[in-house]
């Protein structure tokens, strides 16, 4: 295996920030591959060197597969480190960094192929006979045959684009007599969507718990699992709150459900850091699906068992991460990891953009800050409204949601609208702090949004009086006027997936 | 550079940091964030609820973004509830409907377009009454 000296990053924000840290702790050089207006972030500002790739649209910049290789080639890098999202797990990337002689820092190609492809994962599940959710992923995609299986699964049940993810082209049936519409509607989604009218039927499980094991093979293919997370607090299926470990799961539950873990990722020879995520509902628990990366909420895991998994995978990749054999790994404490959204809670999360002002994440034991941008920066429509993520590790459950109820309430974030407002309605309710919320939380509890406690005609009479008392200081920063917008928006929204 | 002052909030007297961001001014009290926009300030409550009011008949983008979809064109009769234009920013589509049973009187918006935010998209036709 080759050493890597210099390291591409093929992302940005906070998690290019994340990898940044990593390197320079390994003694590594780092290159940011950068769409035009990402110059003003912090990963711009800390990385060695620095690639433009191209303009600020996604699929000309950071989706742009040779744009990335040739700019890593340019810049003299040996490795690619993907991050989440964006091309990281797409294997033609993984592939065609490892013919252009870049290291790819994370799973081969092959791996991704057979874990990450829906249909591919689920048939290889199935050929071992590991848990799957009830349901039919095969080729025949005949509209009466599909009807049949929706019979024999048993309603509720949900159809998904086989190429798809992140709720696009998926239908939930509750009826057979809507079936026939609700399965053509998806594979029409499908098509357009992702090229592929391919689709999958999966029993719904209205009751479920998102619980996810950080898998991990090292350079000689030993795969062990690290653990827990749960992250059933989502909102269209997009996480907002995970923790590890999950507060759902016995012992046995946690033996089983790792061993199956590690099952699924040996038969996918996999090395490197991925997730196995489940469902769990009524003791029973279902494979859902493989995220072959590095994964948004990773820190969690690293809180409570005391490991970095980013600089694990950069070893890995080297051939030089191995586990000690008969090592013996305890998660201590609990650890909480919340996602600041720039989106206006009190306006149904519509995101907010523009100039960041006073950006504050005060510091305090185990409170820990993954962000990617700073006082000056701007916060654009073109990507993830993710600007930030706030973790905390305290000795139990109860003291970690108290912890970052305060932490929270410390941070600041002046020139755009977050969710913080909202994290803090979510950690304070009942089912969340009982550790019994299912995947259906946010729906059945917080499907309006926040209500502001306080009156406009207050707010406002507090912001003529700091205005009035502040005036002729210097506290202006600059930037584009914005019009107001009425708060009975008309608009529907719907997430796409990270 | 933000600011340092005080506020009375029920008969307690508070600290309060602000700063101006963009023509708002932000400010944080009794550990909440609040954003006013600064020409609103000076203008009188009824002026404000004025310029306020919702008007159904003007479409305007709620953010700034991209057109993906116009589902209407120029004397298209739509129903309420019609989807009219989809949008996406941040990853996330908008779909911006009809609250009104009328016809469509000017589509002021083309796919791909990047939309600042109040940009009026589209404008519908008002019944008189």
């Amino acid at each position: 295996m080759r050493s890597i000296r210099r390291v591409a990053i093929a992302n940005r924000g906070e998690v290019a920030v994340r990898i940044i840290r990593a390197c320079e702790e390994l003694g590594l050089e780092t290159v940011l591959l950068h769409s035009d207006v990402d110059i003003n972030s912090r990963a711009y500002r800390m990385a060695t060197k620095k690639i433009c790739i191209g303009p600020a649209p996604t699929a000309q910049s950071y989706l742009n597969i040779e744009a990335n290789i040739n700019g890593a080639l340019a810049a003299g890098a040996d490795a690619i480190h993907p991050g989440f999202g964006f091309l990281s797990e797409n294997a033609d990337f993984a592939e065609q960094c490892e013919k252009a002689g870049l290291l790819f820092i994370g799973p081969s190609s092959e791996a991704i192929r057979k874990l990450g492809d829906k249909v591919s994962f689920k048939n290889l599940a199935q050929k071992a006979g590991l848990p799957l959710i009830p349901g039919y992923q095969g080729e025949n995609q005949e509209i009466d045959f599909l009807l049949k299986e929706v019979e024999r699964i048993g309603l509720p049940v949900i159809v998904k684009a086989a190429a798809g993810g992140g709720g696009r082209g998926m239908k939930l049936i509750n009826s057979l007599a809507e079936a026939k519409d609700l399965i053509e509607s998806a594979q029409r989604e499908a098509l357009s969507a992702f090229g592929s009218a391919q689709v999958f039927l999966e029993k719904y499980l209205g009751r479920a718990k998102h619980i996810e094991f950080q898998i991990f093979g090292d350079s000689t293919g030993h795969v062990v699992h690290l653990f827990d997370r749960e992250c059933s607090v989502q909102r269209r299926h997009q996480k907002i709150i995970e923790e590890a470990t999950s507060p759902s799961l016995t012992d046995d539950l946690r033996r089983k459900m790792g061993e199956t873990a590690c099952a699924i990722a040996s038969l996918g020879k996999y090395k490197n850091a991925g997730t196995v995520e489940f469902l769990l509902q009524d003791g029973e628990f279902y494979l859902l699906e493989v995220n072959t990366r590095l994964q948004v909420e990773h820190p969690v895991t690293e809180e409570v068992l005391g490991v970095d998994l980013v600089k694990m995978q950069i070893l890995t990749a080297q051939g030089k991460f191995v586990f000690a054999p008969n090592e013996i790994r305890i998660p201590k404490g609990h650890s909480i990891e919340c996602r600041v959204y720039a989106e206006n809670p009190y306006m149904n999360g519509v995101p907010s953009t523009g100039l960041l002002g006073t950006v504050q994440w005060p510091e305090g034991p185990r409170r820990r800050y993954e962000y990617g941008f700073e006082s000056g920066d701007t916060i654009t429509s073109y990507y993830d409204p993710m600007i930030a993520k706030v973790i905390v590790w305290d000795e139990s459950r109860p003291r970690a949601i108290q912890k970052m109820i305060r932490t929270l309430k410390d941070s600041t974030v002046f020139g755009v609208h977050t969710n913080i407002p909202y994290l803090i309605e979510i950690l304070s309710h009942e089912e969340f702090q009982s550790g019994k919320m299912t995947t259906r939380f946010i729906e059945t509890y917080f499907a309006e949004g926040l209500k502001s406690k306080i009156e406009d005609s207050l707010v406002k009479k507090w912001a003529q009086e700091v205005h009035k008392k502040t005036k002729g200081s210097s506290s202006a920063v600059g930037g584009n006027g914005s019009a107001p917008v009425s708060s009975n928006s008309p608009w529907m929204t719907h997430w796409r997936g990270v | 550079m933000k600011n340092e002052t005080t506020l009375l909030v029920d008969g307690q007297e508070k600290r309060v940091i602000a700063e101006i961001v963009d023509k708002k001014i932000w400010f944080k009290v009794d550990e909440q964030i609040f954003a006013y926009d600064i020409v609103e300030l000076s203008q009188s409550s009824h002026a404000k609820s004025k310029g306020q009011e919702k008007s159904p008949d003007k479409i305007k983008a709620p953010m700034p973004g991209k057109i993906t979809k116009i589902f209407v064109k120029e004397g298209q009769t739509v129903k309420k509830g019609d989807a009219m234009i989809v949008m996406e920013a941040m990853k996330m589509e908008y779909t911006l409907k009809s609250d009104l049973d009328t016809t469509v009187e000017k589509v002021n918006a083309q796919i791909n377009d990047q939309v600042t935010l109040g940009s009026l998209l589209v404008q519908l036709k008002v019944e008189a009454k």
